[in-house]
């Protein structure tokens, strides 16, 4: 266990456990955070552009999406993968099932469903259309027309 | 006519049965009523006060007549025989069952129209000129940039998930037709001065409690930068706009609290870095292609020698529902459904099927809705204007009052809607008894009436001649007045006359207000022009006494 306040954690891509930070610490404390390897979880108010210049410090962000009609993380994401590259995983925590597509095209790059979804049929809403309007963050697997 | 293509109806197919998915988690209860709710909006569907209604789209209010006869078919299939044509170019149906939806959207699908992002907090359908392409002097004509746009915020990843609702209007003409300085964005079709093509951008506008112009945050935008531009801006507004106010979603609330340059700074700063991005260019091979589907379906015809009808009545209803087109030997006309007693904007189904079928014999099968809650007939040969005005006699559809003061535009307000706070139907009904002669009304002229039933001016009230907002006042409906505002040449909200009147007067202060422009005016002068000379202090005499 790394020394953070109110450490939280989440199973990775690859399965395994990491810490996260909420923003706020992050921000106080980022200098020794990062060399413990943890994850930064960013809320839809958080200021995303305070981290960009430290991308290559956080091994993850987690991007909270449990308030369903709050659009803020679909440009966070945009913004990480797209704009400034970010490499480590965008992971979309408290997601909605009926907006994985759109969490998806924008960049987020893995998911955790709430657990209300659970036994859903994710494929119904992940896999999006077979036709796309518009350039996004990523565009994978779509036949785009735009 | 532009028509979509095999893989949009697939879209539209797959938007369908995903909606569907999510109406019968809905009603076996394993989605909630929020979630639920935030979805059946972008699919346009509202819970009203004794039903469901449905908003379908037209898109920039543009309709083939076989169109229009799958949305008689669906008034008759779903509803109670009618619909209702919207101010902002739409037709939405207000006895919908619940379970019947996916079936209704998937009839629609055949015709390519759907309901998608008609509601909600995403971007809506695009409010174009119904003139376009059709008259002189235009910059150019917006339809092929309305479509792309149109297409780009097609379930936008990024921007489906707004504070606010945002309604874009697109503009190519010199005259305003589409109210541009009032929407969230509006595009006007500029050209700079080495004759290249881009748009002037205005954001912020709206009607409402805290009704707003535009301001310009973009001079010019290259055409084919606007997509970029456009993304900018509404990610602006994502991150940054109101979330914490019921009341203060809408963009323009953003705009005023930055302050219309710190807005269009952040834009700005935001647009450098992805006006290069090539996959954000506007495509400029499939927007030739759209303009070559865009092409006016007729060619320039000599009618020398033509002399039209001598009729009396023929000749009132073509002074105010005929005007001239670009192409020789056509006229474009405006048919009215405004009828005594008649929610204005309403069709039965069996008119919708009689106005097809008079758009295939008289105007190439197209058909454009207005913001007037009016048809147009965009094509139709000069010597088969009298033969078209007989056929529309003879269905009761010859409404003489475009253009008058009985063309009155008004909400469903509270005997349809539970936002409602006031009538607006009965109101526009006795506004019309009162001016029931046609000499007065032609006497009037162009004069327009709008009524709106609360403060989210589906009607558009601040933008008449004469504006009537509904509102209660200790259990009574009252209604306030505007006046003078307008789009057409430049962009005025109208100003509050003073205290609201009573909904038994408020027909008479009506009557007043016509009485004192008809007083004071002088030769051509339009409402406005007399309302700028004069001020408002006569009109306040006349209905305050």
């Amino acid at each position: 266990m790394v020394d953070i306040e109110n450490p939280t954690s989440l199973i990775n891509k690859d399965y395994e456990s990491i810490e996260l930070v909420i923003f706020a610490e992050w921000i106080e404390d980022f200098e020794r955070l990062a060399n413990l390897g943890v994850g930064l979880i960013l809320e839809p108010g958080d200021d995303v552009y305070l981290i960009q210049n430290q991308l290559d410090l956080i091994d993850l962000i987690a991007l909270d999406f449990s308030n369903f009609d709050d659009g803020r993380g679909y440009t966070q994401a945009y913004l990480l993968s797209k704009r400034w590259k970010y490499v480590g995983e965008i992971i979309g925590i408290n997601a909605h099932l009926d907006q994985l597509q759109f969490m998806i095209r924008s960049g987020v790059t893995s998911y955790q469903l709430l657990e209300s979804y659970k036994g859903s049929n994710e494929e119904d809403y992940s896999n999006g259309f077979s036709l796309c309007y518009q350039a996004a963050a990523n565009n994978n697997g779509l036949n785009l027309q735009y | 006519m532009y028509k979509y293509s095999e893989k949009d109806t697939q879209f539209l197919v797959e938007r369908v049965d995903q909606f569907e998915k999510q109406l019968n988690r809905y009603l076996s209860g394993e989605l909630d009523e929020d979630k639920f709710r935030s979805l059946r909006l972008r699919n346009g569907l509202y819970m009203e006060l004794h039903a469901h209604m449905l908003r379908i789209a037209i898109p920039y209010g543009i309709l083939s007549s076989n169109q229009l006869r799958a949305l008689a078919d669906v008034a008759d299939k779903y509803d109670r025989g009618f619909g209702h044509f919207t101010t902002r170019q739409n037709i939405q149906f207000n006895w919908i069952q619940l379970p019947e939806i996916a079936n209704l959207l998937r009839d629609l699908t055949d015709v390519g129209l759907h309901a998608i992002q008609t509601s909600g907090k995403a971007t809506r359908n695009i409010t174009a000129d119904p003139l376009s392409g059709l008259t002189e002097g235009e910059i150019e004509d917006a339809r092929p940039y309305c479509e792309l746009i149109r297409r780009w915020f097609n379930l936008h990843p990024e921007f489906s998930w707004l504070p606010g609702k945002f309604k874009i209007a697109i503009n190519g003409a010199k005259l305003d037709e589409t109210a541009l300085r009032i929407h969230d964005l509006g595009l006007r079709l500029v050209k700079n001065k080495k004759g290249e093509l881009g748009f002037s951008v205005y954001v912020g506008g709206g009607l409402g409690a805290a009704a707003m112009i535009g301001p310009e945050t973009a001079s010019f935008v290259p055409i084919e930068d606007i997509l970029s531009y456009l993304e900018s801006v509404m990610r602006i507004y994502n991150l940054k706009g109101r979330r914490d106010h019921q009341k203060k979603l809408r963009i323009k609330f953003l705009v005023r609290e930055l302050g219309a340059a710190e807005f269009s700074r952040l834009v700005d700063e935001d647009w450098q870095q992805t006006k290069n991005d090539p996959e954000l260019k506007l495509n400029l091979k499939e927007l030739q292609s759209l303009k070559e589907d865009f092409e006016l379906p007729i060619d320039p015809i000599d009618l020398k020698g033509f002399r039209d009808e001598v009729d009396f009545n023929y000749s009132i209803w073509k002074k105010n529902n005929v005007r001239s087109h670009k192409v020789s030997g056509y006229s474009i006309v405006t048919i009215s459904l405004t009828k005594l007693g008649s929610a204005p904007g309403d069709a039965t189904s069996e008119q919708m099927r009689i106005l097809a079928k008079l758009a295939d014999q008289y105007s190439s099968r197209e058909i454009r809705t207005t913001k007037r809650q009016t048809i147009v007939f965009p094509f139709v040969r000069k010597d088969e204007v009298f033969d078209l005005w007989k056929s529309l006699e003879e269905y009761d559809l010859s409404s003489p009052h475009q253009g008058t003061l009985a063309q009155i535009v008004a909400c469903p307000g509270r005997d349809y809607c539970d936002l409602a706070k006031a009538v607006s139907i009965p109101i526009a009904t006795r506004v019309q008894e009162r001016f029931n002669e046609m000499n007065k009304l032609l006497d009037i002229g162009d004069l327009n009436i709008n009524i709106s039933g609360c403060e989210n001016s589906c009607a558009h009230h601040h933008i008449a001649d004469i504006g009537l907002l509904g509102m209660q006042k200790n259990g009574e409906e009252y209604y306030q007045i505007t006046l003078a505002g307008e789009t057409l040449h430049e962009t005025n909200i109208g100003k509050k006359l003073g205290p609201s009147v009573s909904s038994e007067t408020v027909v008479d202060a009506v009557e007043n207000i016509v009485n004192v422009f008809i007083d004071n005016r002088k030769s051509e002068e339009k409402f406005t022009d007399v309302f700028k000379r004069i001020g408002i202090e006569p009109f306040k005499e006349k209905v305050y006494g």
